[in-house]
């Protein structure tokens, strides 16, 4: 952390250069002595100011690949590299959206101090990190709650507060696992929207996982779609969509359920496929090496 | 151990949704004066049978010895003296016991260098200690201080470990995911989820430094009641005994009232103490 905390701010990339590398990375779990391989050779990026989905069936990793990326599990295999730098220790210039949202929000803090947590060793002014809460909390319209407990909050509104928490981080790259899973369909859209804004706002990079393809399709400049077991790049897909994107408008075109199809049939051709036993013909390097 | 911990609180949890609240508390100080107006009864038939002689004094003799007491100087300064040194050595206690119990339930080579230790003095009494603490100190203040902080670091230890044991990782990986350093996630991470273990142990914790600093009194000779107890025992006053003892009671459970009371203060966000329920 303290070797990579000097960089930031410095020479981040502009729009459409290269952020985040992912270069044939592998992850196994080993327990008990057996030993299963999660990720196989799995190899993608991300540019500056993108935003990209990771679609996939349950269970195939999409979370394991973000903890590696995030510096939080060591990957038995491959590189990962933000900003031309090796991610071994969580990057200071990321800020994670957890899946267990309600649990990575400390109960004894209020919003707004949950909120204030992750600032504190940054050694901000007082007055910035005032305003980056405000700006946040009323950026997912929870201004209101501030002063409440994480627990007196309904599920939306906990990952909403995660959400923001991220934000106030005013992070480079923003990794949301599966983020909008327990809100209704119009907060839904309204943090959809959301997320679209703080790229045009902030230049944010967005890398999220999704189960909803049609969201997918919606927020994606460009799609990820992993599969098999060890997980390995089934497509990448370019979305072409014009923007900025509407709800009403972007999801009524008839090249957004083309590409809505196309994803859909992907994840469906994953799931399908019986999983080869990932202990005899999974070694680890051979799954893709071609690519 | 943290089990038992754990269970306490959802049980008082539990109690709580079950009745109306108001009844409950109601019910439970009704029930509460009917069991010491009982026990008091049958104290007061006892000495009045005679069989106990001149061991068993009546209530009235006892709460008449106890207006007499507290008129001296002497009782309220022993009264000053036994509370001190319960505070002060339980003061020493936690911040031993939290300390090493937040460093050793975090990191596996404290834990693993400790644990023989620990496992050694656990079962092992503060009475055992007193010979020898009299030998160093003599009949004082720190002797008695330095008994409570044997009788109750270590429990307070073993608690904050389980405490820490039970922090949620997904806080922890969350911490670090934002580059929180290491002793910023103990204060304002590990510390914080590992009180309401940690309060439990203060609410055991509270009344047996009282009862170690009696006992250290009583034998040791330590300034407090437990040194008044014995001189009173010894001069044949029974009924200053038996006053002191019930004023012993009456500071017992004060120390579990303020315990309990600083508890739910500082664990208002736990489950157990929450008023707005989730
Ligand atoms: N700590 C761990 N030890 C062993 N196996 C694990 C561990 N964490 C995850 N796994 C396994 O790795 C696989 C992928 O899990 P992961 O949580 O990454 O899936 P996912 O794609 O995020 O699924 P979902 O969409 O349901 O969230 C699962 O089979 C899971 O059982
Ligand atoms: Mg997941």
């Amino acid at each position: 952390m303290s070797t990579l905390g000097t960089r930031t701010g410095t020479t981040s990339p502009r729009p459409g250069e290269l952020l985040l590398k992912v270069d044939g990375l592998a992850k196994s779990y080993t327990s008990k002595g057996k030993r299963t391989d999660i990720i196989g050779n799995l190899t993608f990026s991300v540019n500056a100011g993108e935003v990209v989905c990771l679609v996939g069936p349950s269970g195939v990793g999409k979370t394991t690949l973000l903890k590696c990326l995030a510096g939080l599990h060591p990957s038995t295999g491959g590189e990962m590299s933000i900003d031309g730098r090796r991610i071994y220790s969580p990057p200071p210039e990321m800020a994670l959206v957890f899946q267990d949202y309600s649990r990575s929000l400390m109960p004894w803090l209020t919003v707004e101090k949950n909120l204030r947590l992750p600032l504190r060793h940054l050694r901000l002014p007082q007055s910035e990190v005032r305003t980056r809460i405000l700006d946040a909390l009323a950026a997912v319209g929870l201004s209101h709650a501030a002063k409440q407990y994480p627990w007196e909050l309904s599920g939306g509104m906990q990952q909403r507060v995660a959400i923001a928490r991220a934000l106030a981080y005013r992070p480079e790259i923003l990794i949301m696992d599966e983020p909008f899973a327990s809100v209704d369909a119009q907060t839904r859209f309204d943090l959809e929207d959301l997320v679209l804004k703080i790229r045009d706002d902030y230049g944010m990079t967005v890398l999220l996982v999704t189960h909803d393809i049609d969201e997918a399709v919606y927020l994606s400049d460009r799609i990820v779609a992993i599969g098999l077991r060890p997980a390995v790049v089934l497509e990448e897909l370019t979305v072409d969509l014009p923007l900025p994107r509407n709800q009403l408008d972007t999801r009524a075109l008839p090249r957004f359920a083309e590409l809505r199809n196309h994803t859909l049939s992907l994840i469906q051709h994953a799931s399908a496929k019986p999983t080869p036993s990932a202990m005899e013909d999974a070694v680890p390097g051979a799954a893709g090496a071609p690519a | 151990m943290p089990d038992g911990v754990r269970l306490s609180p959802s049980a008082r949890r539990a109690s709580r949704s079950g009745e109306p609240r108001s009844l409950g508390r109601f019910a439970h100080l009704a029930y509460g004066v009917l069991g010491a107006v009982l026990v008091l009864g049958l104290w007061q038939a006892a000495a009045a049978s005679g069989r106990f002689g001149s061991g068993l004094p009546s209530v009235l003799e006892t709460l008449s010895a106890l207006a007499g007491l507290l008129g001296t100087a002497a009782f309220w300064s022993e009264l000053g003296a036994t509370i001190g040194i319960a505070a002060i050595g339980l003061a020493v206690s936690s911040v031993i016991g939290v300390v090493f119990g937040v460093l050793a339930g975090r990191f596996p080579l404290v834990r693993s260098a400790t644990l023989a230790v620990t496992e050694f003095l656990k079962p092992i009494p503060p009475i055992v200690v007193l010979p020898l603490a009299v030998m160093i100190w003599g009949p004082t203040q720190q002797m008695a201080i330095f008994l409570v902080i044997v009788g109750c670091a270590l429990a307070i230890a073993i608690q904050t470990i389980a405490g820490v044991e039970d922090v949620d990782p997904v806080a922890l990986s969350t911490a670090r995911s934002y580059g929180i350093g290491t002793a910023e996630s103990l204060w304002r991470i590990v510390l914080p989820s590992s009180l309401p273990f940690i309060g439990t142990a203060m609410r055991i914790a509270a009344p047996a430094s009282l009862v170690v600093t009696v006992v250290a009194g009583l034998l040791g000779g330590s300034p407090g009641l437990g040194r008044s107890i014995y001189l009173a025992q010894s001069a044949g006053e029974v009924a200053n005994m038996y006053a002191l003892v019930v004023v012993l009671g009456v500071l017992g459970v004060a120390a579990q009232g303020i315990s309990s009371a600083a508890e739910r203060r500082l664990l208002h966000w736990h489950p157990s103490f929450r008023k707005t329920g989730s």
